[in-house]
């Protein structure tokens, strides 16, 4: 029995198999729920991708097929059936210029427009707006310097979710404290890497007021594939709202309450790395979180206004209920700035997940956060440890992270 | 039986064990007892084995011990074998490179051996099993020990010199030099010159080096090195206005990096800017990342040498104690640029902000603010 023979009654025997296989995946092509899909942009830069790979795709594809075509064509036709050798031929110069000609004038054409293209999306010369994206193993932070057109007049820091205003050229700058990691959000533009020591720069632009979802895209460690973001467009004027919320001073929460018993424990606890704006502590210093001493990267979320995100821990929980969310992100344009803007209240709150990760984090993100194995970092953690919080800390922090909004 | 000698040994063997056992359970052990208790065990263990199984060399009349059969010829070989395992043992507890030299000895220790006993059995010839050695081995071992006595060679001189002022280093390299010259001129005009001589001539030539070598460690290296190295002068950075005689030496005032830049600083007429990549304009702010290096270049368009210093606040340096810190680049002169990469570990959330300016120059300077 032939190759031929054998390979096609392999086939036979699993053709249910490979149509199912096929159909699921040509199926799953039609999903509509799919926030990271590069087909669908959400603004000039990605729109700018998109109108480049759509006809490369179209060409490479039609090439694909014809090849395909051609070679299964030559194997079934030409198979091995006892036949006598055909009469071999060599050399056939203008078979051999058309052949080569052809795929060099398409390539050249493809180079064209590709290269067109990345020019156009390397432009930063009328940027708008600067954001300093700086990635560490396994979350984004984002600092906004101070820029007067748009109220910024003092820098912002931020973490999980990257709030821009639409219709504004945003210029990422970016870089990584550890690894290098990959910045993008396939709705606004391609992806960028962020390399430790080097400033690279992306923009982004989003046409509409929503959430546009990303995922670090260079493999980074344990927890890489939970690294994600979000870029989340207001309107300008939503966006000046924000702005505003971010640069409002701490609240201390009030005396005798349970909230302020988190914050007790919080500048027992957590302020070893978190850092919260106008934090004080009893004899009215400023504290300064010491994330440098702690942690590998020498970095740890920034979490003032915290409850103005909805995500946390590198932005792979949600901080509100799946219902909350869904509200917000189901929104339309008009009404989605108001709905983000309004933050996490204590209905809204995603208990679970918030309780779960104060309770035991690494049992939910894995982390290299077992202290007996770091010997490597010199003793420092990366990502954040279990502090063998009791269920009642547990409860005032909570109440006290509400506040922070 | 066991002999007397083997009796001995085999309680040697067991105090040694029953002292690490009591070491290691009763007293808070440490690498470096634990690795010497336990070498003493395996040291005693070792030459107990030997002693029971060669019967401490007793035989009773008649008999043949195992270890007076096929008897190899004596060799250094395992004494420098065992040195090496010593020294494996120490450098596990000291330095890496007590370490390496113990994994030297003990690779060299077994190839040589290995070769030596094989090469004994290839024939009831021993002066052609001697050849066949030294075919096999003598390719390895005089490129080997070249580099070895190169490296004697170039380590004593090195210290002679480093112990002696310059003006006299300067004399001994020449005098050195002509004398090794002259002599390998005489020995080229002399064939005929007997072997011997010119070995005695390399024997003295070599034991006066390393002689040398040795005084000069025991003298140790002259003053100015070791103030050089006590005050740290050419780490340790002196951000004045005046000219540094150490940090600001061997200035360099091109950068060939091109990216990865934060802010590009300009000194012009008097007046100090800050560009920053993305925004239009000069600034007298720039922000940079916590705990993260950010790169900045520094141009000096002014007449006249001028340095930039980062003001990074103050650390605590024993209780109630402050100081400053500060980096800064080196003195550059008009038309020149430099790099400086500073980390800052610590947000200007409050007190006084981190700040750029030029030692010498008044009202002159960027707010750098970390968020």
């Amino acid at each position: 029995m032939t190759l031929v023979n054998r390979l096609g009654g392999v086939i036979c025997r699993l053709k249910s198999l490979i149509l199912g296989t096929a159909g699921t995946v040509f199926l799953a092509s039609c999903g509509r729920n799919a926030p990271q899909d590069t087909f669908q942009p959400k603004g000039p830069n990605a729109q700018k991708i998109d109108t480049l790979q759509k006809p490369v795709f179209a060409v490479a594809g039609i090439i694909g097929v014809i090849v395909a075509v051609a070679v299964v064509y030559s194997m079934v036709k030409f198979r091995d059936r006892g036949q006598p050798i055909p009469k071999q031929s060599h050399g056939n110069p203008a078979l051999e210029i058309t052949l080569t000609i052809i795929p060099a004038l398409i390539l050249a054409v493809v180079g064209v427009f590709t290269f067109r293209t990345v020019f156009d999306l390397n432009k930063t010369s009328d940027t708008q707006m600067i954001i300093n994206v700086t990635g560490q193993q396994w979350w984004w932070e984002y600092d906004y310097p101070a820029n007067n057109e748009y109220g910024i007049t003092q820098p912002i820091i931020t973490s999980g979710q990257l709030v821009i205003p639409v219709g504004t050229k945003v210029m990422l700058r970016e870089t990584s404290r550890d690894v290098i990691h990959s910045y993008w959000i396939p709705a606004l533009n391609g992806k960028r890497d962020a390399v430790p020591g080097r400033i690279t720069t992306n923009r982004i632009e989003a046409d509409e007021p929503g959430i546009y979802a990303g995922q670090c895209t260079e493999f980074c460690g344990l927890s890489h594939a939970n690294m994600r973001m979000e870029a989340v467009a207001l309107s300008k004027e939503d966006f000046a709202k924000w702005v505003a919320n971010q640069l409002k001073p701490y609240a201390a929460p009030a005396e005798s309450t349970l909230a302020k018993e988190g914050e007790t424990v919080f500048l027992n606890q957590c302020t070893r790395c978190h850092q919260v704006n106008g934090l004080t502590r009893a004899d009215g210093t400023p504290v300064i979180a010491a994330p440098d001493e702690n942690v590998w990267s020498g970095a740890a979320p920034n979490l003032s206004h915290l409850m103005s995100r909805n995500t946390f821990a590198g932005a792979m929980f949600n901080l509100v209920t799946p219902e909350c969310r869904t509200d917000v992100w189901k929104s339309e344009s008009v009404t989605f700035g108001a709905k983000y803007l309004a933050g996490v209240d204590e209905p809204c709150l995603n208990q679970t997940d918030l309780r779960g990760w104060l309770r035991n984090a690494p049992a939910m993100k894995p982390m290299y956060a077992n202290p007996a194995l770091l010997a490597a970092t010199g003793g420092k953690y990366r990502g954040m440890p279990n502090l063998g919080l009791s269920e009642s800390d547990i409860e005032k922090l909570v109440a006290y992270l509400l506040t922070l909004k | 039986m066991f002999t007397p000698g083997s009796k001995y040994l085999i309680a040697i063997t067991g105090l040694s064990a029953v002292s690490f056992a009591l070491y290691m359970l009763l007293v808070h052990p440490s690498a470096l007892g634990a690795v010497a208790l336990i070498g003493l065990v395996a040291a005693t263990s070792l030459i107990t084995g030997v002693a029971l199984f060669t019967r401490d060399g007793h035989t009773p009349d008649g008999q043949t011990s195992a270890a007076t059969v096929d008897t190899p010829t004596p060799s250094m070989w395992p004494l420098v074998g065992a040195a090496g395992f010593a020294l494996l043992l120490v450098g596990t507890i000291t330095t890496p490179i007590v370490f390496i030299f113990g994994i030297v000895a003990i690779f060299a220790a077994l190839v040589e051996w290995t070769v030596q006993a094989w090469s004994e059995g290839a024939s009831g010839d021993n002066a052609y099993n001697a050849s066949i050695r030294q075919r096999i081995l003598n390719p390895i071992e005089y490129p080997i020990l070249a580099a070895v006595g190169i490296a004697v060679i170039i380590f004593s001189f090195s210290r002679v010199m480093l112990a002696t002022n310059k003006d006299a280093g300067a004399i001994i390299f020449i005098v050195v030099a002509a004398v090794v010259s002259v002599v390998g001129m005489l020995i080229s005009l002399r064939p005929s010159l007997k072997k011997g001589i010119i070995g005695t001539i390399a024997v003295v030539a070599a034991v006066g080096l390393v002689g040398a070598g040795i005084a000069s460690m025991g003298v140790g290296m002259r003053e100015d090195l070791v103030v050089a190295a006590e005050e740290d002068h050419y780490a340790h950075q002196e951000c004045g206005e005046e000219k540094s005689e150490h940090f600001d030496k061997g200035v360099s005032e091109t950068i060939s990096a091109t990216s990865g830049v934060d802010a590009t600083i300009e000194l012009i007429d008097g007046k100090l800017t800050a560009q920053v990549q993305g925004i239009e304009g000069l600034q007298d702010s720039i922000t940079v990342r916590r705990s993260n290096p950010s790169n900045i270049i520094f141009r000096n368009k002014d007449a006249g040498e001028f340095r930039l210093k980062a003001n990074l606040g103050k650390k605590q340096i024993a209780d109630g104690v402050m100081e400053e810190v500060v980096t800064c680049t080196q003195l550059i002169s008009e038309g020149a640029e430099q790099w400086l990469t500073l980390t800052i570990n610590k947000p200007s959330v409050s007190g006084e902000p981190y700040t750029l300016s030029i030692p010498g120059l008044k009202g002159q300077s960027i707010v750098v603010v970390v968020p």
